[in-house]
């Protein structure tokens, strides 16, 4: 009997190989979207992670340096005064190698002789594993891995060109370091190391010392007295505006701000295992209901219940685990193609990580597994379970199903309603919490897709009469087919309706954003030229140029006005991650600030900042921090009596609309902002923004007379772009951070499209008989394919229209709440016609496109054919 | 219906499971243990494999673009209390032995090594750029506990973490330093040096007697070619006075030491494995300097030599012939084995000096870098017929078979 069982489950399988491959495609889909998105997020982060620690090394705290930099003596004066022993210090940067400027190379200058405790690699004293009196003694000397040496195609001995701000300088690589394991080959990944002397005159920061690492030792440590009066002490020895904080700090704050990031991505691949799962529980649904008769007949044989139930449970378990093997397999290709995207977009995002390959942790994989099993089991359970409580006489006879599932209908939208009031309750009540966000957005998505089959119901009912009179007895009859074999139509309706909506919802998210970006782009970008020295990552400026250049500028015929900025990144105790932007504002650049909160008609505000009364902060900086106007900003201060006198705080005088920074930006008046630092100041510029007179940024030769006026003033490269060059280019990094939720929208679209037609095609294969008998009373071939096609296009239809306001709705959410609540900013939502057209389109493509195999194989099957199945 | 279920159940529960179902179980597990492998694995270990040796920071290769040492010069001061950086070595090289009033006695050793990395600095803006490694060594021994404890640093001369000047004259790296108090002369001066583990030492130095000129008018030669020799001054009896802590607590004490000034662009020729070094302080008011190459052949090397300084500061140069030197005994390193000779009979026929050197403590290895032994000894015999005691510093190098880590 138990044989009996196994092997007509399997017959039934293999008879249907259709069924079998589509099963299985929506596991291993659903999955390998999971997977992909976990391992690249993984990978990332794992990169971030290692090549912080490579670099940290075995450092227990480390010193920070404010927008100054610490001063070259300050490790002596901790080792001499602070008896601190295991002090190093470090300088950093980045470059690229001209032949692949799209690589951002970590350049790490260190003292080798400092390295012993931190860095064993580095080695310390002369018998580490790099030669230290190599770095120190030969001007240019460059060591690095075995991998980044390779693929940079130098080896030991070579010239490595380098492109650093404005300078071109080439190094020799005087050693390659040979890592053993894994670990270590990622970070040393794109590692350069030099001598700290070669860093300084190659990034043009002489004096300046980045950071220093300091391990306090066990036996201090060991003692939280001891340990506290040690770091006391080393407290009193640091310049006012550095921070010593524990190793790994930084880090550790620059990973917060990507976690928003990946949790978004997370989210979004769930999103792509829920198609899988609406996929699965379509699929099995659909092969329990097709064999409810041969259980009938199992079960009055003597099958039980347990013997059935188990039956198609271990079906949808082997379908699960081969599913998941095949979708882990896929997600492991798919994700070698998205690391490059994400990892791209946190270069341009947050912060520079280059990922050696793709890890590949057990527990991302196996989770992605169980995920896919789970879901497989949990979406054939239902069915499974209905085929096996009803009596084996009801089991055969189909119409018991179908009014069971018509009365489940009303009871469904009603757990569909109240699913999406409770979601729509959480996005409502909770302000901050981003888990809670993607709750309710899923909780309203899955309530939207429970209501689906009730609102068809009710629209084709009231639609039947239009299409009878329109299309005749077979419209109509197209149409109650959808209703009254809901038990297959529905879950595709659904699956239909949620992948509609998810594409529509992405699209209009993306567009929106885009949207805001460009409009404010347009207010922003006032000036007509930008000036600033080259730099490696795009969108953030590394170089300095020397302040008498705005000057210069100034006087070149044709200027009407100069705007500098100088921009310093800065890990702070009281906001992490900040930039801090000196502002030296011309008047005409006024507007190109988009003052949300605390503008006035007048431009007063703009004076109280000139004056230095206050500082402007980025929305993003206002939502993080709880700022709003008139609060007090703490600011980095290093100058003593400026700190003295409070000088270290400001009030918010606005809050301006700044999509260039998640992070958080505070703008200050550069005269002020000078008096903060005091001697520390830094006397150059990150960027100027000119202004031209009237007429002359229309006068190509005009403007070509200023740019060499300009080069000419510098006496160093200079990039120069025009206010139109800048715009394009800022949109090209936007679009290049959005490339990822592209992909996963098309994913979305692949795996829904083929949901949909598997649905809808298995739908009308299981309806051969029906047809047949349609055949056989005198319906013609042609007449059959419209039936179908009026079928699977009526759903695409209703789906489309559904998919709509579901659409529109999760929009909303994402950039109503799960954006604010990731990063801060705020949207204006744009939905446009293209869009939603686009997306009912595509549900009535795939619907009719799902139609042909079925009707193809129907006109070509005799009606006597289609009868004898039975 | 439901009893009949619950009486199927056991045949049900051992029915024969489906083809795919023991498939899917068996892919399942499979991925299970993988994964649980996975995880239970050791985390690897970041090692990154060396690929340079790196000895040759401080000894050995190329000697092109340096001075040598070819022939005697005039030394002036101040001017040659401070560095030479044309020179590859350079040492200021403080030993002592030091007695406090409750009758503890105490060893020290303390060491600046200069070392130029290239003949020329880099050519660099940056004020971290430097040609200049320093390394220091710094010993403590407390004779009664029989502890020996040390430490070694290394630091760049630059940025004022290393470095030594003439006038005013100061010789430090970080914390540890000679710090001159008068202008136009090295001494007086102090000495300040704490180890990590918190033992210090803080003395002011007096001259004592002037400085001999050892070797020919204080071009020592070390081995047969020309160059192959360094300068070589020693103060052989400084007066000490200061402190020594040991255990937390500083300790009042006064005592004598003794100073190497030397500085060579390559000293040591290739047959030579080591040296064996001696500085002894007799307490009838004379000094003996004497070294031995150790050469791999086994047979005594012509250029040992060594000088006694009478009380009156005046020098009797010594050949290696005039001295003999017997190895009474021998300790092996803890760490490895190493084996040292431990324990001397010394004679000088022609001047009646018979003299057996005992270390104060067997164990003063000098676990750093480059391993060797240097440690305080005790001198009994007899000089003209007549009994002598003193004490002395011995320093034994090329024993140790490597080079070290430096301990991290």
């Amino acid at each position: 009997m138990t044989d009996l069982v196994a092997r007509a489950t399997r017959r039934h399988l293999l008879r249907h190989p259709w069924q079998l491959v589509l099963t299985l495609l929506g596991v291993s889909l659903g999955v390998a979207v999971t997977v992909a998105l976990d391992l690249a997020i993984q990978s990332s982060r794992e990169a971030f992670r290692v090549s912080g620690e490579t670099i940290t090394g075995r450092a227990t705290h480390q010193v920070l340096a404010g927008p100054a930099g610490l001063p070259d003596g300050l490790a002596a004066r901790l080792r001499i005064e602070g008896g601190l022993r295991d002090v190093a210090p470090v300088v950093e940067g980045w470059g690229v190698h001209p032949d692949q400027p799209e690589r951002p190379l970590r350049i790490l200058g260190v003292d080798p002789f400092s390295e012993a405790p931190f860095r064993p690699w580095l080695g310390g004293g002369p018998t580490g594993e790099v030669d230290g009196a190599r770095l120190v003694t030969e001007a240019g000397a460059v060591f690095l891995s075995e991998g980044t040496a390779l693929s940079l195609g130098v080896a030991a001995g070579d010239p490595l060109p380098l492109r650093i701000g404005g300078t071109q300088p080439t190094l020799r690589v005087a050693g390659v370091l040979e890592p053993t394991d894994a670990l270590a080959r990622q970070g040393l990944r794109d590692l350069l190391v030099v001598d700290l002397s070669e860093a300084q005159d190659l990034l043009g920061s002489p004096g300046r010392v980045d950071r220093l690492d300091l391990r306090i030792p066990e036996r201090i440590s060991a003692s939280p007295e001891a340990e506290a009066a040690l770091l006391a002490l080393i407290e009193s020895l640091l310049p006012g505006d550095a921070r010593l904080v524990p190793a790994g700090t930084r880090e550790e704050t620059m990973g917060e701000m990507v976690r928003a990031f990946d949790l978004n991505l997370t989210a979004l691949s769930l999103l792509g295992l829920l198609f899988g799962v609406f996929l699965i529980y379509n699929t099995m649904t659909f092969s329990v209901v097709q064999r409810r008769r041969l259980f009938g007949t199992l079960r009055a044989l003597g099958a039980t219940r347990r013997r059935i139930l188990a039956g198609v449970l271990g079906e949808a378990m082997a379908l699960g685990v081969a599913g998941a093997v095949l979708g882990v397999g896929l997600g492991i290709v798919l994700g070698r193609g998205l690391v490059r995207l994400v990892t791209r977009t946190i270069n341009d995002l947050y912060f520079v990580v280059s990922v050696e390959g793709l890890a590949l942790p057990p527990d991302v994989l196996i989770r992605g597994a169980l995920l896919g099993i789970g879901a497989t089991l949990l979406a054939s359970l239902p069915p499974a379970w209905e085929a096996t409580t009803v009596s084996a006489r009801e089991a055969m006879a189909r119409s018991t199903v179908e009014s069971r599932v018509r009365e489940m209908v009303p009871k469904a939208a009603l757990l569909g309603a109240l699913m999406v009031a409770a979601g729509a309750g959480l996005l409502l009540l909770t302000s901050r919490s981003l888990g809670a966000a993607f709750g309710g957005l899923f909780a309203v998505l899955t309530g939207m897709a429970l209501i689906v089959p009730a609102a068809t119901v009710l629209l084709l009912a009231a639609v039947r009469p239009v299409l009878a009179r329109v299309a005749g007895v077979l419209g109509a009859m197209a149409a109650r087919g959808v209703v009254t074999s809901l038990s297959r139509t529905a879950p595709a309706l659904a699956s239909l309706v949620i992948a509609v909506s998810v594409v529509v919802g992405l699209g209009i998210m993306i567009q929106s954003f885009r949207g805001s970006v460009v409009r404010w782009l347009d207010v922003t970008l006032q000036a007509d030229l930008y000036i600033s020295p080259p730099g490696v990552v795009a969108n953030r400026p590394e170089g300095r140029l020397p302040v008498a250049l705005a000057a210069s500028a100034a006087e070149l015929p044709g200027v009407a006005g100069v705007s500098t900025y100088l921009g310093t990144e800065l890990v702070t105790e009281s906001y992490g991650v900040t930039r801090f932007v000196a502002l030296g504002l011309d008047p005409r650049g006024e507007r190109s600030l988009d003052l949300m909160e605390g503008g006035d008609a007048e431009g007063q505000v703009f004076q109280r900042f000139r004056a230095g009364d206050g500082v402007f902060v980025s929305e993003p900086f206002a939502f993080r921090h709880g700022v709003g106007v008139g609060d007090p900003v703490v600011l980095p201060a290093s100058d003593p009596a400026s700190r003295e006198a409070g000088g270290g705080t400001l009030p918010v005088l606005a809050i301006f609309r700044d999509y260039g920074s998640e992070a958080g930006t505070v703008m200050i008046a550069r005269p002020a902002w000078d008096v903060l630092l005091g001697d520390a100041a830094d006397d150059r510029v990150t960027s100027l923004g000119l202004f031209l007179d009237p007429g002359v940024a229309d006068d190509p030769e005009a403007v070509a007379r200023i740019e060499a006026g300009l080069r000419g003033a510098a006496g160093a490269p200079l990039e120069i772009r025009s206010n139109r060059e800048l715009r394009a280019l800022t949109l090209e990094v936007f679009d290049r951070t959005f490339e990822v939720t592209r992909v996963l929208r098309l994913l979305a679209f692949v795996v829904a499209f083929i949901a949909v037609l598997s649905a809808l095609m298995a739908l009308e294969l299981e309806r051969s008989r029906e047809l047949g008998v349609l055949r056989a009373t005198g319906m013609t071939p042609g007449q059959t394919w419209g039936l179908v096609t009026a079928q699977t296009g009526i759903m695409g239809v209703v789906s489309g229209l559904f998919a709509l306001p579901v659409g529109v709705a999760l929009a909303a959410v994402m950039i109503h709440v799960v954006n604010r609540r990731s990063f801060g900013w705020s949207l204006d939502m744009e939905v446009g016609l293209a869009l939603p057209l686009q997306a009912v389109a595509l549900a009535v493509t795939g619907a009719v496109l799902a139609g042909i195999y079925p009707s193809w194989k129907m006109s070509r099957t005799p009606p006597s054919a289609a009868l004898r199945g039975e | 219906m439901m009893l009949h279920t619950g009486m199927r159940k056991a045949r049900a529960g051992r029915a024969t499971p489906g083809l795919v179902t023991v498939l899917g179980a068996v892919v399942v597990a499979v991925l299970l243990v993988w994964g649980a492998v996975r995880m239970a694995a050791p985390p690897e270990r970041s090692e990154v494999r060396a690929t340079l040796s790196a000895a040759e920071a401080l000894a050995g290769g190329d000697t092109e673009g340096f001075a040598r040492a070819l022939e005697p010069r005039a030394f002036v001061f101040p001017d040659d209390h401070g560095p030479h950086p044309d020179y590859r070595t350079e040492w200021w090289y403080l030993t002592g032995h030091l007695d406090a009033v409750d009758g503890r006695s105490f060893g020290f050793q303390l060491t600046f090594f200069r070392n130029a990395l290239s003949p020329t600095p880099p050519e660099r803006a940056s004020a971290w750029s430097t040609n200049q490694l320093w390394m220091g060594h710094f010993a403590i021994t407390d004779v009664e506990s029989g502890r020996h404890v040390h430490e070694e640093r290394f630091a760049r001369g630059a940025v004022g973490l290393a470095g030594a000047t003439a006038d005013p004259f100061r010789v430090w790296i970080e914390g540890w330093e000679l710090d001159g108090e008068r202008p136009g002369d090295a001494f007086p001066f102090r000495l300040r040096a704490a180890m990590a583990s918190g033992e210090a030492l803080e003395l002011e130095v007096a001259e004592g007697k002037p400085p001999v000129l050892q070797g020919d008018a204080g071009l020592s030669q070390k081995g047969p070619e020309p160059g192959n020799a360094s300068y070589y001054l020693s103060w052989t009896r400084m007066p000490l006075r200061g402190t020594v802590t040991m255990d937390g607590e500083p300790v009042a004490v006064t005592g004598e030491g003794w100073m190497d000034r030397e500085w060579s662009t390559s000293a040591l020729g290739e047959v030579h494995r080591g040296w064996d070094w001696f500085s002894l302080q007799l307490d009838d008011g004379r000094e003996l300097m004497f070294f031995e190459l150790r050469r791999a052949d086994g047979a005594r090397d012509p250029l040992n030599h060594g000088a006694l300084v009478a009380v009156d500061g005046t020098v009797r140069h010594l050949g290696g012939d005039q001295v003999e030197i017997e190895v009474l005994d021998r300790w092996r390193s803890p760490l490895d084995g190493t084996e040292y000779p431990s324990g001397w009979r010394l004679r000088i026929p022609e001047e009646e000096i018979d003299l057996t050197l005992t270390p104060r403590v067997r164990d003063q290895e000098m676990n750093v870098t480059f391993r060797y032994w240097e440690g305080a000894l005790a001198v009994e015999g007899t000089a003209a017929g007549a009994p002598v005691g003193g004490r002395g510093y011995a320093e034994l190098t090329g024993y140790a078979a490597t080079e070290n880590r430096p301990p991290s």
